[in-house]
C-alpha cells in the first residue's frame, strides 16, 4: 500500500509532573496518497498536535513519522523546514497569508522562498481551479475570508507537495465560502491526485473526505470510509455520549 | 489604570531600556555639563586658598598675562621686564614682609632621551626661577632640594618623568639664552595655577634671569604681606613705588584672574555639550515615539477591551503617559548618574589634552537633579502624547475585530507641511547666501534653513522611505526574502521614517561636519600654497622663539636660492593687539608672497605694512603714523602698504632693523628656506636636516607637515565632535535595534507562517537585517545629502572667515555609508536572532 505519510507508536507529551498532558497516546496511523483524510474530534482531542507531528512542526516525544520515505525524528530543523518548503503543503484556520504580498507572490512564496522557477502551467491551473484569475494582484487585506482561504489552498498546491495539511480551513468562514474551498481540496484530490489531510469539528466538512479519522484523548478510537454528514453526525453523538 | 501601566512596562524591559538610552544619553549630558561646571566653580574656591603671593607685581605690557600659556606662535614671548632696584622698593615699602623677584618665560625646552623636547606641542614649555617661601610659592619640593647656581634645576615631576630622568641626573635644556645641562637636584608640585599641563623648569633666580630672560630684570615680583596688613592696603602702598606700566595685583585678584580665564576657556565646553544634549534629546524623541506608538498597536485589543468595559480615553491616555512618565523618570535617574560619569570623564578628557584642572570633588547640586529628572520625564511624556492619543481613539468595537493595528493615517497633510518647510529653508538658504557681507544675519538665516529643511525631511521622510527603501531594495527584489525585506520597511512608512530620522539627524551633523573639517583644510592647504613661497620652514618645536644661531647655520645652505628669518613681537595698536613681524625687507617677498593691495612693501626704517582687514577695521591708511604699543613702550610708525591678509599671515609687518630699534629681543620666529631653481629640494632638505641637528628647539617643516601641522589641530576640535555625534549614531542605531525587535514581535505570526511553510532560519535572519540595512541606508542617505548641502551653505557663509575652499569629504561620507550598513547589520542581529528563534507552533497559535 501507497503511504503519504504515516505514524508509529507517536506520542505527545505536554509539561510535566502536575501539568502533565498526554496529547497523543501511541498514534499509529497511515495516510493514505492520493486521499483526503479528515480527523475529528472532540475539542483537546489531540487533532492539532496529530496534525503537526505529521507534518514536522513539532517534535515527538516518543514515536515515528515519515513523510513519503523521509523519517522525521532524525531531521536537522534545516531538513525539516526543507522537508516542508518542499514537500508539504498549509492550510491553518486563520492567518494564512504573508500581508505584504500579493494573492501571486503568496501562492508561489514556497517555490520562490526554495529559489526555484514556478511550473506556470500548474500554478495556472491551480489558480484556474480556486477561481481567483481576476484577484492575483490584490493583498490579501483586500480579499474576502473565503478568498483568502482559497488563496491559502493554493499556496498549499502551488508546489506539488507531497501532503497537504489543513487545520480547520473552513472553521472562520460562512458555509457557502466553506463549501467552495472544500469543493476546492476535493476536486484536487479527484482531478491532481493531490493527498489531504484536514483536521475539522464540522462533520459537513468531513463529509466531502475519503476517510474520517476519529481521535480521543489522543488516541484514535474509530474511523470511517465514504462518510456522509449524517454518519459522521451520528458518530460524534456517540462519543459524546459515552464520555458524557 | 496606573498598575495596569506598570505591568505593560515590566513585560517590556528590555525594549524599553533601548528605546530610553537616548533619553538617558540626552539627561546624562544635561547633567553632566551642571556637574562640570559647579565642580570647576568649586574649584576656583581651592584656588582662593592656596599658597600665592599676597600682592604680586609685573609689567602691564598691554597684552594681558602670558600666564595662560597658549600659542605663542602668535607673538612670540618678550619677556618684559621690571628692573632689578624695583624688587628692592618694593622690599621696602612698609607693610612687606619678603619681596622676590621672579624671572619666568616660555621657550625652556626639556631635551628626552630621543634628543627631542618633550611633551606636546601645544602647552607651553615654561622656565621659572624659584620663590624661596613657602608662604607664598605655588610650588613645592616633593624630593631633592630647590635649586641653586646655573648647575642646577628642579623639574616638575611629571616634566621629569617624561624625560626619564629623576635627582642626580643631568638633563639637557634649551634655553632662550642657549643650551645648558644642569644637574636635577629636586622634583616640585605645583599648587593649583590653572596651568595648562606644559612642562616647567625651576632655576635659581640669577640662573633664570641668565637663560631665561637674557638680560638682568626679573618679570615679576611676589610680594609676602606682614601679618596683619591686608592684600588691598599692601597693593595700595606698593603701587605708589614701583614705576608706571606696572601691574600691581593681590592674590584674591589674581585667583579671580586665573578663574575668570578658566570659565571664559571652559564655557565653549558648555555650550557643546548642552547643544549636544539638545541633539541626544531630539533623537530621543523619535525613538520614544516609535515604542510607543507600536507599544500601543500592539496592545490596540487589549485597549479597547478595557474601553468596551467601561474605561473613558482620558484614563486610556493618561495610563499611556503614566507610562511615559515613569520611564521618562528611571531613564533621568540613569541619565543624572550618567552624568557623573560624563563629568569625571570630560576632566579626565581635558587632562590628557594638556589642561591641568584644579583637583575638587564632583559638585551635584540639587538644581541638577531637578533640572535633570524635570528634561527626562518631560522629553519622555511629551513623545509619549501622540501615541497616547491615538491609544485613546481606538473604539470599543475594536476589541471584537480579528485584524489588530490601527489603519494607517494619511500623510497627506504630514507631506504638505513637509514640502512648506522646503520651501520655506530653500528661501531662507536663498536670503542668507545674498546678505554673505551680513556676517551675523546669513549664519542665522542658514541655521534657520536647516532647521526648517531637517523637519521638512523628518516630515516626508515616509514618503520618501517608502521610495527609497523600494528604490535602494530593487537589486535585492528577485528573492522571496528580498521582496519580503522590502515590503517590511515599506508597510509601515511613518515607523521606519522614524527609526531612518533618528540615524539622519546623527549623519546629517557628522557630514556636515565633514564637508566644513575638509573646506577647512583645504583652504588652510591653499593659503600655504598661495602664500608661502618657501620649500621648508624652521620653527620652534613647541611654536618658540629661537636664538639666531639657528639662521646662521642654514643661511648659507647651498642649493637655497632664499634663506630669511622672521622675529616677532605682540603689538597693540589703538588697543587691538597683534603681531609686528620683522622681516629682511630683500629677501622676505622671495619666501612668502605678500599680495599689495595699496602702497609698496619696501620697508624703510620705522614703516610698516598691515593687512587689509585690520587696516580697515581700525582705519588705518597708507603714508598716514599710527601710535603702536611695543614691549617697551610707545613708538610711532607709519604705514607704507596694505597688503592681503591670508590664513596666518595676517599682522603688521616691518623691517628687522626697526624691530631692533625698539629693543626687541634677538629670537626668530621663523626661518624660511627657499630651494633655488636647479636644486633638488631632497638635497637641500638633507642638509638642512645636518645643520639643524645641533638644534632640537626647533623642527624643519616642508609645506606638507606645514599643513599637516595646521591640520593637527583642527583635527583634535572635529574629532571631538565626531566623538560625540558618533553617541548620537549609536544611540540611533539602538533605536533600529528596538524598531526590529517590537516589529519581529508584532510579526510574530507572520513569521511562524514563514517558517511553517519553508522559509529557513537563515533565511528569516537575511530577511530581517535586510530591512535593517535598508532603513539604515535611508537614514543614512537622508542625513548624509542634508549634511553635504548645509555643510557646503556654511562653508559659503564662513568664506569671508577663511574658509574659502568647498571641500566635500566623498571618502569620508563613503565611510559613513558603510558605518550606516555595518550598523544596520550589527542592530539587525539580535532581532534577527529572535526571529528565526520563534517558536513555529506558537507564533502560528498566539493571538
Ligand atoms: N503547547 C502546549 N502545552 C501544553 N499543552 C498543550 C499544548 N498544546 C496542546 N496542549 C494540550 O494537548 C491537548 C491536545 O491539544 P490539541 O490542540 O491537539 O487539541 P485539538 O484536538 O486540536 O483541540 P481543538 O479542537 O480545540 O483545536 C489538549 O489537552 C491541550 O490542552
Ligand atoms: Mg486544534
Amino acid at each position: 500500500m501507497n503511504n503519504a505519510a504515516h505514524a508509529i507508536a507517536l506520542s505527545k507529551v505536554y509539561g510535566s509532573g502536575d501539568t502533565r498532558v498526554t496529547a497523543l497516546d501511541s498514534v499509529d496511523v497511515e495516510i493514505e496518497a492520493g486521499q483526503f483524510t479528515a480527523i475529528m474530534g472532540p475539542s483537546g482531542s489531540g487533532k492539532s498536535t496529530l496534525m503537526h507531528c505529521l507534518a514536522g512542526l513539532d517534535s515527538l516525544t516518543s514515536g515515528q513519522v515519515w513523510i513519503g520515505d523521509t523519517e522525521l525524528s532524525q531531521l536537522t530543523d534545516k531538513a525539516l523546514t526543507k522537508l516542508r518548503r518542499d514537500s508539504v503543503g498549509f492550510v491553518f484556520q486563520a492567518f494564512n497569508l504573508v500581508p505584504t504580498l500579493s494573492a501571486l507572490e503568496n501562492i508561489t512564496l514556497p517555490i520562490d522562498i526554495a529559489g526555484r522557477k514556478p511550473d506556470q502551467q500548474w500554478v495556472d491551473l491551480v489558480i484556474d481551479t480556486v477561481g481567483l484569475r481576476d484577484r492575483l494582484t490584490h493583498r490579501p487585506s483586500e480579499l474576502s475570508g473565503g478568498q483568502q482561504q482559497r488563496v491559502a489552498c493554493a499556496r498549499a498546491l502551488a508546489s506539488r507537495p507531497t501532503i497537504v495539511f489543513a487545520d480547520e480551513p473552513t472553521g472562520n468562514l460562512d458555509s457557502r465560502s466553506g463549501a467552495e474551498v472544500l469543493g476546492f481540496l476535493r476536486r484536487s484530490v479527484d482531478e491532481f491526485g493531490q493527498t489531504i489531510v484536514m483536521v475539522t469539528h464540522d462533520p459537513n466538512a468531513a463529509s466531502y473526505a475519503d476517510r474520517v479519522v476519529f481521535l480521543a484523548d489522543g488516541r484514535i478510537v474509530d474511523e470511517m470510509h465514504k462518510p456522509t454528514a449524517a454518519a459522521v453526525l451520528e458518530r460524534m453523538k456517540a462519543f459524546e455520549s459515552a464520555r458524557g | 489604570m496606573f498598575r495596569a501601566a506598570l505591568r505593560s512596562l515590566r513585560q517590556h524591559k528590555l525594549r524599553l531600556v533601548l528605546t530610553l538610552l537616548a533619553v538617558v544619553v540626552g539627561v546624562a549630558f544635561v547633567a553632566g555639563t551642571y556637574i562640570f561646571t559647579d565642580s570647576l566653580k568649586q574649584s576656583f574656591d581651592a584656588l582662593f586658598n592656596a599658597p600665592q603671593p599676597d600682592v604680586t607685581v609685573s609689567v602691564d605690557s598691554g597684552f594681558g598675562s602670558s600666564a595662560g600659556g597658549g600659542n605663542s606662535s602668535s607673538g612670540g614671548d618678550q619677556a618684559t621686564t621690571l628692573p632689578a632696584s624695583t624688587v628692592q622698593s618694593v622690599a621696602g615699602v612698609p607693610g612687606v614682609a619678603a619681596a622676590f623677584g621672579v624671572a619666568a618665560a616660555d621657550g625652556a625646552l626639556v631635551i628626552g632621551q630621543d634628543g627631542k623636547p618633550i611633551g606636546r606641542t601645544g602647552p607651553p614649555s615654561r622656565g621659572t626661577s624659584w620663590i624661596p617661601d613657602q608662604v607664598i610659592s605655588s610650588l613645592r619640593v616633593t624630593s631633592g632640594a630647590p635649586p641653586v647656581g646655573p648647575g642646577q634645576v628642579a623639574l616638575l615631576e611629571a616634566t621629569a618623568r617624561a624625560a626619564n630622568v629623576s635627582v642626580g641626573d643631568t638633563v639637557t635644556i634649551e634655553t632662550p639664552g642657549g643650551r645648558i645641562t644642569p644637574e636635577v637636584v629636586g622634583l616640585v608640585t605645583r599648587g593649583i595655577s590653572g596651568s595648562d599641563g606644559g612642562t616647567l623648569a625651576v632655576f635659581d633666580l640669577p640662573t633664570a634671569e641668565k637663560y631665561l630672560l637674557g638680560k638682568p630684570g626679573v618679570t615679576s615680583i611676589a610680594v609676602r604681606a606682614q601679618p596683619g596688613v591686608s592684600q588691598q592696603d599692601l597693593a595700595k602702598r606698593i603701587e605708589k613705588v614701583v614705576p608706571p606700566g606696572s601691574r600691581v595685583q593681590t592674590g584674591a585678584q589674581r585667583s579671580a584672574d586665573i578663574a575668570d580665564r578658566l570659565q571664559t576657556a571652559f564655557g565653549f565646553i558648555n555650550t557643546f555639550l548642552l547643544t549636544f544634549a539638545f541633539i541626544a534629546l531630539f533623537v530621543a524623541i523619535f525613538l520614544i515615539f516609535n515604542t510607543f506608538s507600536m507599544l500601543v498597536a500592539q496592545r490596540t485589543r487589549e485597549i479597547a477591551l478595557l474601553r468596551a468595559v467601561g474605561a473613558s480615553r482620558g484614563q486610556i491616555r493618561r495610563s499611556v503617559l503614566a507610562e511615559a512618565a515613569v520611564l521618562g523618570l528611571i531613564a533621568a535617574v540613569l541619565g543624572v548618574l550618567g552624568g557623573i560619569m560624563v563629568s569625571f570623564g570630560l576632566r579626565q578628557l581635558l587632562k590628557m589634552f594638556g589642561a591641568d584642572l584644579p583637583a575638587a570633588p564632583l559638585v551635584i547640586q540639587p538644581r541638577t537633579i531637578v533640572v535633570s529628572l524635570v528634561i527626562g520625564v518631560l522629553v519622555t511624556v511629551i513623545s509619549a502624547y501622540l501615541p497616547s492619543r491615538r491609544a485613546a481613539r481606538v473604539p470599543p468595537v475594536a476589541a471584537m475585530r480579528d485584524e489588530v493595528g490601527l489603519p494607517a493615517r494619511d500623510l497627506r497633510v504630514r507631506t504638505l507641511i513637509g514640502i512648506a518647510l522646503l520651501a520655506l529653508s530653500a528661501l531662507a538658504a536663498y536670503l542668507g547666501l545674498h546678505t554673505l557681507d551680513n556676517g551675523t544675519n546669513a549664519s542665522r538665516l542658514i541655521g534657520f534653513s536647516a532647521l526648517s529643511a531637517l523637519i521638512a525631511v523628518i516630515a516626508l521622510s515616509p514618503i520618501l522611505g517608502k521610495f527609497v527603501v523600494g528604490v535602494l531594495g530593487f537589486p535585492f527584489r528577485r528573492t522571496a526574502v528580498g521582496r519580503l525585506a522590502i515590503e517590511n520597511g515599506r508597510r509601515n512608512p511613518r515607523r521606519t521614517a522614524a527609526t531612518a530620522s533618528a540615524l539622519a539627524i546623527g549623519l546629517a551633523l557628522m557630514s556636515a561636519i565633514g564637508v566644513i573639517a575638509a573646506s577647512t583644510k583645504a583652504s588652510v592647504a591653499a593659503v600655504v600654497d598661495d602664500t608661502i613661497g618657501a620649500d621648508y620652514l624652521v620653527i620652534g618645536a613647541k611654536f618658540q622663539p629661537f636664538r639666531p644661531e639657528v639662521y646662521n647655520a642654514v643661511k648659507d645652505t647651498p642649493g637655497a636660492s632664499a634663506v630669511a628669518y622672521v622675529r616677532q613681537v605682540p603689538i597693540s595698536v589703538k588697543d587691538k593687539t597683534s603681531v609686528l613681524s620683522g622681516v629682511q625687507p630683500d629677501l622676505f617677498p622671495l619666501v612668502v608672497n605678500l599680495q599689495m593691495q595699496e602702497g609698496s612693501a619696501a620697508l624703510g626704517l620705522g614703516e610698516v605694512i598691515v593687512d587689509d582687514r585690520t587696516a580697515t577695521d581700525l582705519g588705518l591708511r597708507v603714508g598716514k603714523p599710527i601710535q603702536a604699543t611695543l614691549v617697551n613702550g610707545s613708538t610711532t610708525l607709519v604705514v607704507r602698504g596694505i597688503y592681503k591678509g591670508a590664513g596666518p599671515t595676517i599682522g603688521y609687518f616691518t623691517s628687522i632693523d626697526t624691530l631692533s630699534s625698539v629693543g626687541a629681543r634677538e629670537l626668530d620666529s621663523a626661518v624660511y628656506v627657499r630651494v633655488a631653481k636647479d636644486s633638488s629640494p631632497d638635497a637641500v632638505k638633507a642638509s638642512l636636516t645636518s645643520e639643524l641637528a645641533p638644534y632640537p628647539a626647533v623642527v624643519l617643516q616642508d609645506q606638507a607637515s606645514l599643513k599637516d601641522q595646521i591640520n593637527a589641530s583642527f583635527d583634535q576640535v572635529f574629532g571631538f565632535i565626531y566623538a560625540l555625534l558618533a553617541l548620537a549614531v549609536i544611540v540611533a542605531f539602538l533605536g533600529i535595534v528596538n524598531t526590529l525587535a517590537l516589529s519581529v514581535f508584532e510579526r510574530r505570526r507572520e513569521v511562524g507562517l514563514l517558517r511553517a511553510v519553508g522559509t529557513s532560519r537563515s533565511q528569516i535572519r537575511r530577511m530581517v537585517v535586510l530591512e535593517a540595512v535598508l532603513i539604515s541606508i535611508f537614514g543614512a542617505v537622508l542625513g548624509i545629502c542634508l549634511g553635504v548641502a548645509y555643510g557646503a551653505l556654511l562653508q559659503k557663509v564662513l568664506e569671508p572667515q577663511g574658509i574659502t575652499q568647498l571641500a566635500i569629504p566623498f571618502g569620508q561620507i563613503g565611510w559613513f555609508v558603510v558605518l550606516a550598513v555595518v550598523g544596520g547589520l550589527v542592530a539587525a542581529l539580535w532581532p534577527a536572532f529572535t526571529a528565526s528563534r520563534l517558536d513555529v507552533l506558537k507564533a502560528i497559535a498566539s493571538e
